[in-house]
């Protein structure tokens, strides 16, 4: 427990420092590489919330793909020289940013969350981290899971069977989504056909 | 497994949508490039068959799938219909130009029905998840498509404000949902207004998660204080783009907006009524803002754009006096999408026939319109005067039917609020008008010094300067070509029936807000 | 585990950070470096809830995952849109300077 509440404020230092970096710094291409550290610090995050099937998406899709793509776009618009320069807005910003975070941090300190107890967390994160591959029957054995419904729940949890069963719909809009994204992109970029 | 599979045969409509926007980017390899407009003509017969099957196959089914992820009923098959419909007369009027400014049609046309397909997916959507990703659909199609004609920089510019603001605006309402799904644990309609009535000791994240989401969607749907984009991206989109974006898009998010509404605040309206007001709030601001700046409009594009900001403000009048047995509310904001859907494609394929033959989309441009082609100055001068709300007219039926439902919901100071500006908007409506009418035909006066001839409303006007560039492009096209004047005509009729002989429509209305606002 | 308010209030600093930039830089490319911000924070916010969360009917909830990743999908799609238009428009006009994108008035 020790050592996750460490890991965590470390993590919630680093993402946090880079993020305003990302904002701050004069330097486009160190802002992209800064992001990268908020992607992976924030891929951190998923790791101790036992989500390690979005943590390797969060790698291989933001720092790798997203990154790639955004220091391509700093590179190609020649953008670099010019860097990061705030614009006139930059007080007001500054004054609407900080009253957001007062109010999302009153918001959030004042509501009374009921987390779950602990044993029950703790299968919880059982589950998930299992959630992407199917959870076998001696997991959930340990997890102290053993009634026949809470089994049949807890296998029909996984990630798979949500996307692929109650989420398949918005699922393949999104694929149609990623289609037409795909076209559309082409479509500006490409040169005249010839003919 | 058979839960997935169970009822996938509903949802038919939405497959054959995709496989048809497949076949036109399929064809479009194929064709060459004189036989383009092929793609239009699939298209269009394509939407309206499908619009067809849907009624064939839907009419009075009410199927919830998925464990309530989507809802085929008849709230959806109504406006599964309209946004077909609509798609088919958009496809219509942009034909013409397409051939003129725009490359890649097959791009064009197959991204215009996937932004059909995202709409009707909103109006199913009963849950948020699903309801953001099929606005993202339609999202991603209108960035491209206001991009769409690519040599011109200020198409570049409004696609970059547009998709700048899109993505900005769905961070905020991803927060908003991701507020609520932290205190609700769950992501469906129902499932919010369970919450919002028994809140317990987290009302407030969750009373800022809605705020979110309203501010999201108040974007999608260009409500003052989020409208700012819209201007800029109604100006800079090519014509036809902008038709789509004030009629169609509108749509697609009220009828998101209804569902939501209804399916997930009303319920809790004796627990937190406050959602009213921020709705009456942001409807006040809408109307008023949307037709005081339209006064001071130039351009007629941004005109437009300040017009439908106004006519959002009345939607959401609307929306804030929905209540459980109010289904007049209901009725009158989808009686409302119908009517200025209509009256809006008469303008608009008016203003693309006149953009097509002259290039021009200054207000001032107009001048002398009456003379020139009075077929296109009367339409522009009818749908104008339905906007405004004149009687005869559908304009002067929705207003009233939607006026009157928000003064019975308990917001009579906002159907005072609403007639009031409608009257400002008569103003420049007129204004427009008038230069159609009343102001001379722009260099008449050097064309008559240069030729020694009297002015433009003579007979013989066309042969007597056929010489001269300016005027052929207009004599050549003195009518609109058969498509444009289609939709234009089609368009009439239809303001004119919906003004004098609505029930038919309306009756089809009740059946669609029934289902989402039981207990009528 | 870290209790769900410390994970709520990181959120907020992130989207925070997020909308800070979105509204005082002007290059481009670096306001959609803050949209992924302000997306990020939300799937903090989705994770961290779903793993304290009670689960509606079912054993637990995972509903927060499956949105996680639809959001990644698509701030993806949008990434490489937005960048398709950036590039367009810089093709035209050599800037993506947000505030020299002015012709036409905000």
């Amino acid at each position: 427990m020790v050592l996750q509440d460490i890991i965590f404020w470390l993590l919630a230092a680093i993402m946090l420092a880079a993020a305003l970096g990302v904002v701050l710094v004069r330097d486009l291409f160190r802002a992209a590489l800064l992001l990268v550290t908020v992607f992976l610090a924030v891929a951190g995050f998923f790791v101790l919330l036992s989500a390690q099937f979005l943590a390797v998406v969060q790698v291989l899709v933001y720092a790798g793909a997203v990154a790639i793509l955004l220091v391509f776009a700093v590179m190609l618009t020649k953008d670099v020289a010019r860097g990061n320069q705030p614009n006139r807005l930059r007080l007001p910003a500054a004054g609407l940013a900080g009253l957001a975070l007062a109010v999302f941090i009153a918001v959030a300190v004042t509501t009374g969350w009921t987390p779950l107890p602990p044993s029950v967390q703790e299968q919880a994160a059982l589950v998930q981290t299992q959630a992407s591959g199917g959870t076998t029957p001696e997991g959930l054995e340990q997890a102290g899971i053993s009634g026949e419904v809470q089994r049949s729940q807890a296998q029909r949890a996984t990630l798979a069977d949500l996307l692929l069963g109650e989420y398949v719909v918005p699922f393949e809009a999104v694929s149609v989504l990623l289609l037409a994204a795909a076209v559309g992109s082409l479509a500006l970029l490409r040169g005249r056909p010839q003919g | 497994m058979s839960t997935v599979t169970e009822n996938l045969y509903l949802l038919t409509p939405e497959f054959l949508l995709a496989a048809l926007a497949l076949l036109v980017f399929a064809l479009d390899l194929v064709l060459p490039e004189s036989r383009k407009t092929w793609l239009a003509w699939i298209g269009m017969a394509g939407l309206t068959a499908l619009a067809i099957f849907s009624v064939r196959m839907l009419a009075g089914r009410t199927e919830s799938l998925y464990g309530g992820l989507l809802a085929v009923d008849q709230f959806s098959l109504f406006f599964k219909v309209f946004f077909m419909g609509l798609g088919v007369f958009i496809i219509l009027s942009s034909v013409d130009f397409v051939k003129q400014h725009l490359s890649h049609p097959g791009e064009f046309y197959g991204i215009l029905l996937f932004s059909i397909l995202g709409m009707n997916m909103m109006a199913q959507a009963r849950e948020l998840v699903t309801a953001y990703i099929a606005l993202e659909l339609l999202s991603f199609s209108l960035y491209v498509l206001t991009a769409y004609a690519r040599g011109n920089p200020k198409s570049n510019e409004a696609a970059l404000k547009y998709i700048i603001i899109g993505a900005f605006s769905t961070a905020v309402l991803l927060y908003g949902i991701s507020m609520i799904y932290s205190v609700a644990g769950s992501t469906h309609f129902d499932a919010l207004a369970e919450t919002l009535s028994s809140p317990g000791q987290a009302g407030p994240v969750l009373w800022v998660g809605v705020a979110f989401l309203v501010a999201g969607l108040g974007f999608k749907l260009a409500a003052v204080p989020f409208h700012m984009w819209a201007p800029d991206v109604y100006e800079g989109a090519p014509l036809p783009v902008t038709a789509y974006l004030a009629i169609a898009s509108k749509a697609g998010a009220a009828a998101l907006a209804l569902r939501l509404i209804s399916e997930g605040l009303v319920p809790a309206r004796e627990v937190w009524p406050h959602w009213q007001i921020i709705l009456a709030a942001l409807a006040a601001a809408s109307m008023l803002v949307g037709n005081l700046v339209a006064l001071a409009q130039r351009n007629l594009k941004r005109l437009m754009a300040y017009s439908s900001i106004g006519h959002v403000g009345y939607l959401l009048a609307g929306m804030a006096a929905l209540n459980i047995g109010g289904g007049m509310a209901a009725n009158g904001i989808i009686f409302y999408l119908v009517g200025y859907a209509a009256t809006s494609l008469v303008v608009f394929a008016a203003l693309i026939s006149f953009f097509n033959q002259t290039g021009q989309e200054e207000i001032a441009d107009l001048a002398g319109l009456a003379d020139r082609q009075p077929l296109l100055a009367a339409a522009i001068a009818i749908g104008l005067f339905s906007l405004a709300g004149l009687p005869i007219f559908a304009g002067f039926t929705i207003k009233f039917y939607l006026f009157a439902a928000v003064a019975q919901g308990g917001f009579l100071w906002l159907a005072g609020l609403a007639i009031f500006s409608s009257l400002i908007s008569l103003y420049y409506y007129l204004q427009v008008i008038r230069q159609m009418y009343i102001q001379p035909v722009p260099g008449t006066a050097p064309d008559a010094s240069g030729h020694g001839e009297e002015p433009s409303h003579t007979a013989s006007h066309g042969q007597a300067v056929a010489g001269h560039a300016s005027e052929t492009a207009a004599a050549a096209l003195r009518t609109p070509t058969g498509m444009l004047l289609a939709v234009v005509v089609a368009g009439l009729v239809a303001v004119l029936a919906l003004g004098v002989y609505p029930g038919p429509l309306l009756e089809a209305i009740e059946r669609a807000s029934q289902v989402i606002l039981p207990g009528i | 585990m870290a209790p769900l308010v410390y994970f709520q209030i990181l959120s907020a600093a992130l989207f925070v950070i997020g909308l800070y930039g979105v509204l005082a830089r002007r290059s481009a490319v670096l306001v959609v470096m803050s949209i992924e911000l302000m997306l990020n924070a939300v799937n903090i916010n989705l994770i961290a809830a779903a793993s304290h969360l009670e689960g509606q009917g079912r054993f637990l909830n995972f509903d927060g995952h499956i949105i996680a990743i639809f959001v990644i999908t698509i701030a993806a799609a949008e990434i490489g849109l937005a960048l398709a238009i950036i590039l367009r428009m810089y093709r035209n006009r050599a800037t993506v300077d947000v505030d020299e994108i002015n012709l036409m008035k905000w």
